[in-house]
């Protein structure tokens, strides 16, 4: 008996060598079974053939443990639309995010991604890679035990996240981290502490999204110690910042944890970035601060090219629109701002610590956003703590009306 | 008479293919895996005894991975006449083609006397293949007689009594085939973690008396001849022992508990924190360095490691927490190990200096 399975096990396994790769056009979905979901499903991220369609049935199913995708090329995973394929991880006993792929050309469409534990749809070290019409949310509400991300690919090249809509994670709805290649357009996050970042991304254009009623609308930062040290050539345009006011409910210690409730866009050391043609309004603190790495006062190496400082950063043609309110109060940062402004919503930050090298050219231009703009430079490099800064801050914004040429982006 | 026929037609075919079937290990690396883990014949006798059979050598870590107090036992087989070798000395070896790593998980049912039995949960086998390694899970049935592939992984319940006499229960978490990755992933490629030199450098208590590992691997002629004698070679502090340097012991159990993802070349890369024996920078090793995503990871703490600070130390909170979306390792572990995080505690409270304030 023993040698009969050993042959049976010899023969299933030469039809399986010898089967020719199935085409990846005429392949039928394979339909995740519903009463078997969770185990069906993972399975067969494990087993499907490269180039496979896994649908996922309507209805809200229970996953226990992090779903991961590793190594198998070109799979869809297609639910019937976020309103209608939940996968739920309310009871979720094991693993650091709800979804996790490292896989090349990997569609996921259609379907929500509720309650992980960490992060909700976690994409690592992944080549073409397109998200559509999801949604990952947290149903609790605003709280720092949710998950840090959304939509989080890392390292990854080639990405287009549209149609997608992210809610309630504790640090960022959507996070692009150290990828290249990126198209962010037509998303929804709201109720997020940063409802989009972009950090250390490379070739990144970001437009027509909607952030409102985050902490912050959207951030663009270069954090130093990471493998990708740093990101240039982003744009951000024809996107709608508004009422971005919601309480920071982020765990403290990130990052995030300083953004002050109330601030529309934050850049930080960043190069080679464009913002331009969007409607930023309606934020009690500031509409658009931009500030070097050293104006956090954490410590950081320089090395392999990280440099903690902005410059060719372009701002044209955005409209701003402050509400009338106070500034935040609840964070650092908040106090410091109401400190020097007596509470007063900016329209336009900057720290105004410069690369040493003027070499680099240009900090920073604004240009035609706008009459009537309140905007202060805090000459922070001069000043010692916020009794300095309101000795050297300026509002000579005339200082830095320049234009610079426009970035092009071709991602994909 | 049809019996008789059957195992006669199948004996030869089976010779045909040059299977010889009899009581040596059965492992063809161009097939597909067993359904059964006995079907391997890795080990002799009732299975669940792991008596190794002819050529499959037992061997231990210095300083092994943490996973819910679960008992390890290691094997590697390889094929007749082929040896591993040693393309650099901090990495894994270069393992032949058709290599077998065999790793058994179980529970003493009470770890004051081992006598009293043992629960097996699960069998992992890392097989070298021309594809590259591929790893295996087998779980162990209720009665013990054998154990059956699972690609999809598995939870159980599992209650035992602990060293110190105290109960103990956990929901152990059988990872399914990719979680596999999860862990073993260097250089993007899945690779045996345990096998280097620094690891394995150490005296084993053979059947046939105690050696050192690499002596052993070389005698049996699973290893390369080596130019060094052993006690040239590095070799990693056993945690648990206080004769070692505390930062040595603290290093060895970081690097086996995180390392593999927490290095240049493993998955957590993209974060920057390198818990390795072999990381030089202070910075990436976590000392005054801010986390990236960490996320609610961070438990509202602003550095990886506060020196003299471990409660101020994000390292120190991740190995403390249970929750899935905070906790590290990510995988393999449902239990605080209280002993490692008793150790990395104790290393951070003895270091000097401070991290800046910060926003």
């Amino acid at each position: 008996m023993r040698y009969f399975i050993f042959l049976l096990s010899i023969v299933i396994g030469f039809s399986g060598i010898n089967c020719t790769p199935k085409n990846n056009h005429t392949n039928s979905p394979i339909l995740v079974d519903v009463a078997n979901f969770e185990k069906h499903l993972q399975e067969l991220l494990i087993t499907a053939d490269s180039g496979a369609v896994i649908e996922l049935p309507e209805g809200q199913f229970d996953i226990t443990r992090s779903l991961s995708l590793d190594g198998i090329e070109g799979i869809t995973i297609k639910g019937q639309g976020k309103d209608k394929t939940v996968l739920s991880f309310k009871n979720q006993i094991q693993g650091a995010e709800g979804l996790l792929i490292k896989a090349n050309h990997v569609t996921l469409e259609g379907f929500s991604i509720e309650d992980s534990k960490g992060d909700g749809l976690k994409l690592l070290d992944s080549r073409g890679v397109v998200l559509r019409d999801l949604n990952i949310t947290w149903t609790n509400g605003a709280d720092s035990t949710n998950g840090g991300y959304g939509i989080y690919p890392v390292a990854c090249q080639k990405v287009l996240i549209e149609h997608c809509e992210a809610s309630y994670a504790s640090d960022a709805g959507i996070y692009v981290g150290q990828s290249t290649d990126v198209v962010i357009r037509d998303n929804l996050a709201h109720h997020n502490v940063a409802g989009i970042e972009i950090e250390n991304s490379r070739n990144v254009d970001c437009y027509n999204n909607l952030a409102e009623n985050n902490t912050g609308g959207i951030l663009i930062f270069n954090l130093p110690d990471l493998p990708q040290a740093f990101g240039y050539n982003v744009r951000v345009h024809e996107n709608t910042c508004r009422n971005n006011n919601f309480e920071n409910f982020s765990p403290r210690g990130g990052m995030v944890n300083t953004l002050p409730p109330g601030a529309g866009m934050l850049v930080v050391a960043h190069k080679d970035l464009e913002i331009f043609d969007n409607k930023i309004s309606g934020h009690k603190t500031l509409g658009l601060g931009i500030i070097s790495y050293l104006f956090t006062r954490r410590p950081f190496d320089v090395k392999n090219g990280f440099e903690p400082f902005y410059y060719n950063v372009n701002v044209h043609d955005n409209v701003f629109e402050r509400p009338d309110d106070i500034a935040d109060q609840t964070t650092e940062f908040g106090q410091m701002i109401s400190a020097l402004f007596g509470g007063q919503p900016q329209d336009i930050l900057i720290d105004g610590i410069f690369h040493p090298d003027t070499n680099t050219g240009q900090p920073v231009c604004f240009q035609n956003n706008g009459e009537d703009l309140r905007f202060n430079n805090l000459n922070a490099a001069q000043a010692e703590g916020v009794q300095g800064m309101l000795e050297t801050m300026d509002q000579n914004l005339a200082a830095f009306e320049c234009s610079l040429p426009g970035l092009t982006v071709e991602a994909l | 008479m049809i019996d008789g026929f059957r195992y006669t037609f199948f004996g030869m075919l089976a010779l045909l293919i040059g299977c010889s079937g009899g009581t040596s290990v059965q492992m063809d690396e161009d097939s597909p895996p067993f359904e059964q883990l006995s079907k391997y014949q890795f080990f002799t006798g009732d299975p669940k005894n792991l008596i190794p059979n002819d050529g499959v050598l037992p061997y231990e870590l210095i300083t092994p991975l943490f996973s819910d107090y679960a008992e390890k036992a290691r094997f590697v087989w390889m094929p007749t006449g082929s040896q591993a070798s040693i393309a650099d000395i901090d990495e894994s070896f270069e393992f032949p083609i058709g290599s077998v790593l065999i790793k058994n998980f179980y529970y003493f049912n009470d770890a004051r006397t081992p006598e009293k039995g043992k629960q097996l949960i699960e069998t992992r086998l890392l097989v070298n293949r021309k594809t590259g390694w591929d790893a295996l899970t087998y779980v162990w049935d209720d009665q013990q007689a054998d154990a059956y592939l699972e690609i999809a992984g598995e939870v159980r319940k599992i209650n035992w009594i602990d060293h110190r006499g105290e109960p103990k229960n956990t929901t152990f978490v059988i990872p399914n085939k990719n979680q596999c990755k999860g862990c073993h992933e260097y250089k993007k490629q899945l690779q045996p973690i345990g096998p280097k030199v620094r690891h394995l450098n150490k005296i084993y208590i053979y059947q046939d008396g105690p050696m050192n590992q690499l002596e052993k691997w070389q005698q049996q002629g699973y290893l390369e001849p080596l130019d060094n004698e052993v006690a040239e070679l590095p070799n990693v502090a056993p945690w648990n022992d206080r004769k070692a340097l505390l930062r040595d012991r603290a290093l060895a159990y970081l690097e086996i508990n995180c390392g593999i993802c927490h290095g240049e070349y493993g998955p957590a890369n993209i974060s920057g924190l390198f818990l390795t024996t072999l990381t030089k920078d202070s910075n990436h090793m976590g000392v005054c360095k801010s986390p990236v995503s960490a996320g609610s990871g961070s438990g509202g703490r602003k550095y990886d490691i506060v020196p003299g600070n471990p409660d101020a130390s994000i390292l120190i909170y991740r190995m403390e927490s249970l929750n899935p979306g905070e906790m590290m390792p990510e995988l393999g572990r449902t239990m605080i190990h209280e002993e490692g995080v008793g150790l990395i505690r104790e290393w951070i409270a003895s270091m000097e200096g401070d991290c800046p304030e910060s926003l």
